[in-house]
């Protein structure tokens, strides 16, 4: 799996689009409130200029009633009187107007109040005028006094209308100056949000198209390595099936299907397919570790056999296991091998090793059976020539004394013969029991079995300190009884002779002999000896069955306790091999493992 | 006389081994009555026949026609009346398998059949003139092959 690409850059990528929308989202909503504060101050504006407007047509108005009762006053003629009845209508209006306009400030609405109450007190004051300037009534004081106070009211008015203007146009300022402080701060900080979000798309797009160029590159090696695959399957005989457990989806390689006998994508397998195709013989066995292989997590190596779509029978050997991919989907990968041609070189390798240890059955049976049925004739015979008496040998003639003799010479050595022979098929037949046992005490043991020999031959032996070994004792012993022997029976004649036992720790990659052996440490004994030696040609002959170097009238001997000596070490694992020259003694090397 | 002498059994199929026995026993100076049963078989019937009276001791050769000695030694060690015999076996064979079943079977004791008739005599006298019950009660696998010093 670890092939499959890590795109982390996908999250990275997210949160750079989640952070643009978001700017996108506050510009827009940025805009519309400008556009909304726009709307707001032009608004008042509008709304400033007409009070204004409406201030100055009440001031108007007023000028016009003043100006009719001056007209009226000097002429007494009623014509001038006309605007000054009308100016009362457009000073209401302008009031109602204003009072509307001013709604929404408390301080306007007082001012406007006062300007209300003043243009009444002028009216009045008008209307006294008049009372006063009409000839029935004229009073002249009166008349000055309410034209004196109709003049400072008609101050009053216009500096309260003043004042009203002027908190009008100082609201407006300060409406103006916060609209403009806002306009002028909008654009620097859209720009710069704009191109902030404008950075985030870029570097969004430079991410997706780098995944994609990665992506691209993961895409085309996934295509090689799964044509790898699906080519390995081929040659390897072997397929690959998935079984995707949560959506319960059967995946076959292209193999799977060729090696069932179809063209790949032939049919849309399912899980129970393939028990379509398993010899009805396996099949029990075959669909209850498929259930298993869900609680196992793990199929363990099943063989079994399968019908191929044209009848023909292959054998399988199938494995599986249970992943778990990254989005934690529980997946089944299932491995098929088609080990028809190993198992039918197995089944041909069994039969010839069953043909192998039958021969070597028989063999060893045969060895042992004529070995002992041999014994019975020639025991008789030994016995028979035993009980010729000495006055029955003193009846016959000088020939006959002879020749009874050598029935007697030959019957003797047919005997040790047999009884060698015996003792070889012995070493390959009987139980191998390994006891631990010390080296040391089986050697003394076959130093005391040759006692009288070398007592005869005046040998001396220089033995070593040996180990204790797990070892088939009494062969341990036969092999020192064999090997020792050896060296005495060939010692110089005139010689004494003598053996040098000795014994060293060795490891197994020291000696090319050893090393396809399982054990690293081994004990390395050698056996010299000061006897004729042999030419170093026959070193591997001597442990030949029945090779002798020697006449046997010279040195009677049958060839067979060399052979033992073989057999005997290889039992243990061992290895034993000789050197020597001519009359310069031989030294015989047993290797025994740890 | 003849009532103290030792009744020797051997069951052996082979003529010129009883024959060697027969020999050997007559040389030899203790009193006895030898007879022969030729196979595992015969050997079986003598023995379950109450009216014979059973050996002193059994000479057993194990290679034997229709009843082995082996077979034999286990069905006698199995019957109450004979479990108590004194069985020599008598056999060619000197193989481990052979001595160490046989000894594990019950029987007194081994003798390799020699390939010397002086030889035989001396076995032949050694056994039966062993203290049989000094040699059951101490016997074990060393001393259960009989060898001649």
């Amino acid at each position: 799996m670890k092939w499959i690409p890590k795109f982390n850059s996908s999250n990275s990528l997210r949160v750079i689009f989640i952070i643009a929308i978001f700017i996108l989202l506050f510009l827009s909503s940025i805009a519309y409130k400008h556009n909304r504060d726009l709307n707001e101050s032009s608004k008042l504006v509008i709304h400033t200029y007409e009070i204004n407007v409406q201030l100055e047509r009440l001031i108007s108005a007023i000028k016009d009633a003043e100006t009719g009762q001056r007209g009226y006053i000097i002429t007494s003629n009623p014509k001038f009187l006309t605007p000054y009845i009308y100016s009362r209508d457009k000073v209401n209006r302008s009031f109602i107007t204003l009072k509307k306009l001013t709604s929404d400030n408390p301080k306007q609405k007082q001012n406007l109040e006062n300007l209300f109450s003043l243009i009444i007190q002028e009216f009045k004051t008008f209307e006294n005028c008049l009372k006063y300037s009409n000839p029935k009534t004229y009073d002249k004081r009166k008349l000055d006094n309410y034209l004196f106070s109709g003049r400072i009211l008609m101050e009053n008015i216009r500096f309260q209308v003043e004042k009203m203007k002027d908190i009008e146009k100082k609201f407006l300022e300060k409406r103006l100056k916060k609209y403009d402080e806002e306009i002028s701060l909008g654009p620097i900080f859209s720009i710069s949000l704009f191109s902030t979000a404008l950075t985030f798309i870029l570097l969004a797009y430079r991410q997706i198209s780098r995944d994609l160029i990665r992506l691209k590159i993961y895409n085309k090696k996934l295509l090689i390595s799964s044509g790898l695959m699906s080519e390995s399957e081929k040659i390897g005989q072997f397929s690959t099936w998935q079984w995707d457990l949560n959506t319960d989806k059967m995946d076959y390689s292209d193999n799977q299907f060729r090696i069932l006998g179809f063209q790949p994508n032939a049919f849309v397998p399912n899980k129970d397919t393939f028990l379509d195709f398993v010899h009805p013989e396996d099949k029990e066995a075959i669909a209850a570790s498929m259930e298993n292989i869900i609680n196992n997590k793990e199929l363990p190596f099943s063989y079994y056999k399968i019908i191929k779509s044209d009848n023909e029978i292959r054998h399988f050997k199938s494995t599986g296991k249970l992943l778990t991919d990254q989005n934690g989907n529980n997946i089944l990968l299932g491995i098929n091998f088609d080990i028809t041609d190993e198992h039918l070189l197995n089944i041909e390798l069994q039969e010839r090793n069953n043909e192998l240890e039958k021969s070597n059955k028989e063999l060893a049976s045969f060895n042992h059976v004529a070995s002992h049925d041999l014994q019975e004739p020639l025991r008789k015979i030994q016995t028979f020539i035993s009980r010729i008496s000495e006055t029955d040998r003193a009846a016959i003639s000088d020939n006959a004394k002879e020749y009874l003799l050598k029935i007697e010479t030959s019957a003797k050595r047919m005997r040790v013969l047999i009884d060698d022979l015996l003792l070889f098929s012995r070493t390959n037949t009987t139980k191998k029991e390994f006891i631990k046992s010390d080296l040391n005490g089986l050697l003394e043991n076959a130093k005391s079995e040759l006692a009288v020999i070398i007592d005869e031959k005046k040998g001396s032996l220089k033995v070593g300190k040996l180990p204790k070994l797990y070892v088939i004792p009494y062969q341990i012993e036969q092999l020192f009884i064999n090997l020792i022997g050896n060296s005495l029976k060939y010692s110089k004649p005139e010689i004494a002779p003598q053996i040098i036992i000795h014994c060293e720790k060795i490891l197994s990659n020291e000696i090319p002999e050893l090393i396809d052996q399982p054990f690293k440490k081994f004990y390395k004994i050698t056996f010299t000896d000061n006897g004729m030696g042999f030419d170093p040609q026959f070193k591997d002959n001597i442990f030949v069955l029945f090779q002798r170097l020697h006449s046997k009238t010279d040195y009677p001997g049958t060839g067979i306790g060399l052979a033992i000596c073989k057999k005997i070490v290889e039992n243990h694992k061992g290895y034993i091999k000789a050197d020597s020259k001519p009359s310069e003694g031989s030294v015989f090397t047993v290797f025994l493992p740890e | 006389m003849q009532k103290n002498a030792l009744h020797i059994l051997l069951a052996d199929d082979d003529d010129d081994d009883r024959l060697f026995f027969k020999d050997a026993f007559e040389e030899v100076k203790v009193q006895t009555k030898v007879e022969f049963v030729f196979d595992g078989l015969q050997l079986m019937e003598h023995l379950n026949n109450p009216d014979n009276k059973l050996p002193d001791i059994l000479f057993l050769d194990l290679n034997m026609p229709k009843k082995t000695g082996k077979e034999c030694l286990i069905e006698i060690k199995k019957t109450e009346r004979l479990k108590n015999l004194i069985i020599a076996i008598y056999s060619t064979s000197s193989s481990d398998e052979d001595i160490e079943d046989t000894f594990i079977e019950g029987a007194n004791i081994y003798i390799k059949k020699p390939s010397d008739f002086n030889a035989l005599k001396k076995i032949i006298n050694e056994v039966v003139t062993l203290n049989w019950h000094y040699h059951t009660s101490g016997l074990n696998r060393d001393n259960f092959l009989l060898s001649l010093k």
